[in-house]
C-alpha cells in the first residue's frame, strides 16, 4: 500500500522537475514562433540596420542594440570600482561591527523595486543632469547609465565580498605572519585568489543590466537613434519592446519585438554558460 | 554451537573506482558481541554501511559480493531484501548521537510511526520498554516532553539505542558509539551493550582499545579491505 | 607598494561606501520627505469611506486601493501556482535526481532565472495571443496571464531555495531516518521538510517580494491604469508599481505626483518587510543545527 504511495509521489516530484526545465524551453519556443516570419522573409539583416520605421516597413533595432549596450556598459564602468571598493571596506579595511551593519544595508538595497529607482530619478537626478548639461530633458544616457549602476552595485558588492570571505584561511595567515598591510594583503592575495568570483560577480551584474525594462524605460530617453554621447537619448531592446507593447496592439511592426525577445534569451544563455565556465553554479550551491 | 546470523563472501566495495573493502569475507555470530578495529579511515564505518546498505545514500559507491542475513532460519542476500525492511531487522547507532529535533518521547516512538503503528497506548508501552531497556528511563520519565537536544551526550547516545532498539532489530550496529562520551557515560554505554546482546546481535566498530573490546565476545580487525581474526 | 598608494586605496574603499550610503540616504529620504505628507487615508481610499470600499459596497476611483488589491491578490495567485511546482522541483533535485540527468535540469533552471523580467513578459503576452487565437477569442492579456506568467518568474527561486536547504545538510541529519528503516519518502516529509521549512519558506517570501515589486513582466500582460478591482481571472486590473511608473510618465497635477510619492513609500515599505522577514527566516535555518550536541 505504501509503495505505491512513494512512487507516484516520485512521479509527481520528476513531473514538477521537467515542467520547470520545459519552462525555459517553452519561453524560447514562442520567440522563435513568433519571429519565424520575419525570419523566413530574410528579413534579419534588414533588422541588424538602422532606421526605425514601421510605415515604410524598416524594423532595424540596431539603435537599440546599441543602446542596450552602451548603457549597460557604462553602468558597469561606474559600479565595478565602486562595488570592489565597497566589498573591500567590507570584508577588509572595517571592523567586525561597521561591517555588518554596511553589508545589511546593502542586502536591504537589493529589496528596493526597481521602479522606485526609476520614479525617485526622474526628479532628482534628472534635474540635476538637465543642468549640468545645459541641454536636453536630462533623460539620457549618462542618467540611466547613473541609476541602473545604483541598481547593481548591491549585486556586484554581495558578490564580491562573498568572494573575499571565501579565501582560504590558511592564505591570510601566512600573510599575516609575514607582516603585510591590509592593503598588501588585498592586493596580493586576496584578490588573486578571488579572482573568479569577482569576475562572476561582474558578469551577473553585467546580466542584470542588460537585462533591466525600467531605468532605461523611464530615464534613458527612449529616442531612435543610435547615442552618440552620454546626453544623447537612446532606447534598449528591453525598453522598446515595453513600448511597442504599450501603443501597438495587432500591428506588423509587433513580431520584431519577438527578434528581440531572441536576442535577450541568446545574450542570457550566454551569460549562463560563461559563468558555469567560472564555477559560480558550484559556489552558489555550496553555500 | 556457533550460529551465524550475517555471512559475507567476496565483498568489494568501491569509492570513486578506489577500492575499500576488497574480497571481504567474514561471520557473524548470533546474540555475541563482535567488535572491529582498526586505524581511522581505513574503512570500518564504510564496512557498517554495507550491512543496512546506507551506502546507497552516498554518490559514487559501488558493491561487489554476496551479504547474507539469517531470517526465520534461511540466509537471504540482504540486496534483495526492500530497504526499509533490511533497516528495520538491522539497525544502526552512530558515532555523534543523532537525535530528531523532536521530544523524548517522539524520537523513540519515531520508528512507530514509520511502521504505521497508530495505536497510544501500545506506543507509549513500546517507549517504555525500550527507555528501560536502554537504562534512560528513570533519567527522562518526567522529561518525555523536553526536547531530546537537551540531554547530556551519554544521554543522547542512550536515546538513540533505545530509538534503534524499540522495534526490535535482529542486528545492531554501532559506530563508535562511545567516542564522544566521557567516561562515565562510556561506561555506562558498555554495561548496557552487555545487556542487549541477548536480545540481538551486536557488531560495534571501535578505532581505539577501549571498555567496548572487553565486553567483545570476538574482536576483528580490519586490515587490507579485509577481517582479520585479532 | 608605497606609503601613498596603499592611502589612496585604503581612502578610495571608504569613500565607495560612502557614496554608496549617502546615495541610498538621498534616494531614501527624498523619498519620504515628498510622499510622507500625503500618507493619509485619502491616498488609499480617495473619496469613499474606507468600510464601502473594503465591503466592496463601493468602487474607489481616485485611491490606491484597487491598485493594492490588485497586487495583492496577484502575488498572492503567482506564489500559490509556483509553490507546488516549484517546491516539488526543488525536492527531486536535492533527493531524487541522478547525477547524470542534474547539470542538464541545473542548466535549465538557471537560464529562467536570468532571464529578464521583460522577456518573461513578453512570453506571457505572446502566451495570450496564442490561447487567444487557438482557444478563446475571450482571451486577452489578463490576471490570470500575469498570475502565469509572474509565477513563471519566480520559479527558480523557490526551486533553489528549496533545494538549498535540503542538499547542503550533514550526512547524519539526511540519514537518520533513513538508518531507522524511513522510506525515501517518509524521509522527506517527516524529517527534512520540517526541519528546513524556514529555509523553504524564506525562499517562498522572497518569491511573493519579487511579485511585488514585479513592473516589467505586468506592464506586457494585463495590468492598466484604471480598472478598478479585478473581478474575474480575465479581467485587467491595477497594481502598485505599475500606478508608480504610470504617475511618472503622465501626472496631471502635483497633486497626483504627491500620490506618487504615497505609493512609493508603500511599496518601499512593504518590500523591504517581506525582504527583511525572508532574511530573518534564512539566519533561523542556518542557526537550526548549531543547537546539536
Amino acid at each position: 500500500m505504501k509503495s505505491f504511495l512513494e512512487k507516484y509521489a516520485e512521479r509527481g516530484f520528476l513531473l514538477s522537475a521537467i515542467l520547470s526545465a520545459s519552462v525555459t524551453i517553452f519561453i524560447l519556443s514562442f520567440m522563435f514562433l513568433f519571429s519565424i516570419p520575419l525570419l523566413k522573409g530574410g528579413h534579419i539583416v534588414q533588422f541588424l540596420r538602422l532606421g526605425w520605421n514601421p510605415h515604410d516597413g524598416k524594423f532595424g533595432i540596431l539603435p537599440m542594440m546599441v543602446g542596450t549596450v552602451i548603457i549597460a556598459f557604462y553602468a558597469l564602468l561606474i559600479a565595478t570600482p565602486f562595488g570592489i571598493g565597497c566589498a573591500a571596506l567590507i570584508s577588509v579595511f572595517s571592523r567586525k561591527g561597521f561591517s555588518s551593519l554596511l553589508r545589511k544595508l546593502v542586502e536591504i538595497m537589493t529589496g528596493i523595486p526597481t521602479v522606485i529607482y526609476g520614479f525617485v530619478a526622474i526628479f532628482l537626478l534628472v534635474p540635476l543632469i538637465r543642468e549640468i548639461f545645459e541641454k536636453g530633458t536630462g533623460m539620457c544616457v549618462l542618467s540611466a547609465s547613473i541609476m541602473l549602476a545604483l541598481l547593481i552595485l548591491p549585486t556586484i558588492v554581495l558578490f564580491i565580498s562573498d568572494a573575499f570571505n571565501s579565501v582560504p584561511k590558511n592564505y591570510l595567515d601566512a600573510a599575516d605572519a609575514l607582516g603585510a598591510t591590509l592593503v598588501q594583503k588585498l592586493i596580493y592575495v586576496i584578490i588573486p585568489s578571488a579572482w573568479k568570483g569577482i569576475i562572476s560577480g561582474l558578469v551577473l551584474a553585467a546580466g542584470r543590466a542588460v537585462g533591466d525594462t525600467l531605468i532605461a524605460l523611464m530615464i534613458a530617453g527612449n529616442a531612435l537613434q543610435i547615442p552618440r554621447g552620454l546626453a544623447d537619448s537612446a532606447r534598449t531592446l528591453t525598453s522598446h519592446i515595453a513600448l511597442i507593447i504599450a501603443s501597438d496592439y495587432e500591428s506588423p511592426e509587433f513580431k520584431s519585438i519577438f527578434i528581440c525577445g531572441l536576442i535577450l534569451f541568446v545574450f542570457t544563455t550566454l551569460i549562463v554558460l560563461i559563468l558555469r565556465l567560472l564555477g559560480y553554479f558550484e559556489i552558489l550551491r555550496e553555500k | 554451537m556457533k550460529k551465524t546470523k550475517i555471512k559475507i563472501n567476496g565483498l568489494n566495495f568501491f569509492y570513486q573506482q578506489k577500492a575499500i573493502l576488497k574480497k571481504l569475507e567474514g561471520e557473524f555470530e548470533e546474540r555475541a558481541i563482535t567488535t572491529i578495529m582498526g586505524p581511522s579511515g581505513i574503512g570500518k564505518s564504510t564496512f557498517l554501511m554495507v550491512l543496512n546498505r546506507l551506502y546507497e545514500s552516498i554518490p559514487n559507491c559501488r558493491v561487489e559480493g554476496k551479504v547474507e542475513l539469517k531470517l526465520d532460519g534461511r540466509y537471504i542476500d540482504i540486496h534483495k531484501l526492500p530497504l526499509t525492511t533490511l533497516r528495520k531487522k538491522v539497525g544502526m547507532v552512530f558515532q555523534i548521537p543523532n537525535p530528531l529535533p523532536m521530544s523524548v518521547f517522539k524520537n523513540v516512538a519515531f520508528p512507530l510511526k514509520l511502521s504505521g503503528i497508530k495505536d497510544g497506548r501500545v506506543i507509549e508501552e513500546k517507549v517504555e520498554k525500550a527507555l528501560k531497556n536502554a537504562f534512560l528511563w528513570d533519567e527522562v520519565k518526567d522529561r518525555l516532553n523536553d526536547s531530546a537536544l537537551q540531554l547530556s551526550g551519554g544521554q543522547q547516545q542512550r536515546l538513540c539505542i533505545a530509538r534503534a532498539m524499540i522495534i526490535e532489530p535482529h542486528v545492531l550496529l554501532l559506530d563508535e558509539p562511545t567516542s564522544s562520551l566521557d567516561m562515565e557515560a562510556a561506561l555506562k554505554i558498555g554495561e548496557l551493550l552487555e545487556d542487549l546482546k541477548q536480545k540481538c546481535t551486536l557488531i560495534i566498530v571501535s578505532h581505539y582499545m577501549d571498555l567496548t573490546k572487553r565486553i567483545s565476545d570476538r574482536v576483528l580487525t580490519l586490515k587490507d579491505g579485509r577481517l582479520e581474526i585479532s | 607598494m608605497n606609503r601613498p598608494v596603499e592611502y589612496t586605496i585604503t581612502f578610495f574603499a571608504w569613500i565607495s561606501g560612502i557614496i554608496l550610503v549617502a546615495a541610498i540616504g538621498m534616494l531614501i529620504s527624498f523619498l519620504l520627505y515628498k510622499g510622507i505628507p500625503s500618507l493619509n487615508l485619502s491616498l488609499v481610499f480617495g473619496e469613499t469611506s474606507p468600510l464601502d470600499a473594503l465591503l466592496i459596497r463601493k468602487e474607489v476611483v481616485d485611491g490606491l486601493f484597487p491598485a493594492i488589491v490588485g497586487t495583492t491578490l496577484l502575488v498572492l495567485t503567482s506564489v500559490i501556482l509556483a509553490i507546488p511546482v516549484g517546491v516539488a522541483c526543488g525536492i527531486y533535485l536535492a533527493e531524487y535526481c541522478k547525477t547524470r540527468w542534474k547539470p542538464l535540469y541545473n542548466f535549465f533552471i538557471d537560464v529562467l532565472a536570468g532571464i529578464p523580467s521583460i522577456l518573461v513578459g513578453l512570453f506571457g503576452f505572446a502566451l495570450s495571443v496564442f490561447l487567444h487565437k487557438h482557444l478563446s477569442e475571450h482571451i486577452y492579456p489578463c490576471f490570470l496571464i500575469s498570475s502565469l506568467a509572474l509565477a513563471c518568474l519566480v520559479l527558480p527561486y523557490i526551486i533553489r531555495t528549496t533545494e538549498q536547504s535540503l542538499g547542503n545538510l550533514p550526512f547524519s541529519i539526511k540519514t537518520t531516518a533513513l538508518s531507522l528503516g524511513a522510506s525515501r519518502l517518509q524521509n522527506i516529509l517527516f524529517v527534512l521538510i520540517p526541519h528546513n521549512l524556514s529555509g523553504i519558506i524564506s525562499g517562498i517570501i522572497l518569491a511573493i517580494g519579487r511579485c511585488a515589486e514585479d513592473t516589467a513582466v505586468i506592464m506586457l500582460t494585463g495590468v492598466v491604469a484604471m480598472a478598478g478591482i479585478p473581478h474575474s481571472l480575465l479581467s485587467q486590473y491595477e497594481a502598485l508599481p505599475f500606478y508608480i511608473f504610470h504617475v511618472s510618465s503622465s501626472y496631471n497635477s502635483q497633486m497626483e505626483l504627491m500620490k506618487g510619492f504615497g505609493a512609493s513609500i508603500i511599496l518601499l515599505a512593504i518590500c523591504i518587510c517581506l525582504f527583511t522577514i525572508s532574511n530573518i527566516l534564512k539566519r533561523m535555518a542556518a542557526n537550526r543545527f548549531a543547537t546539536r550536541t
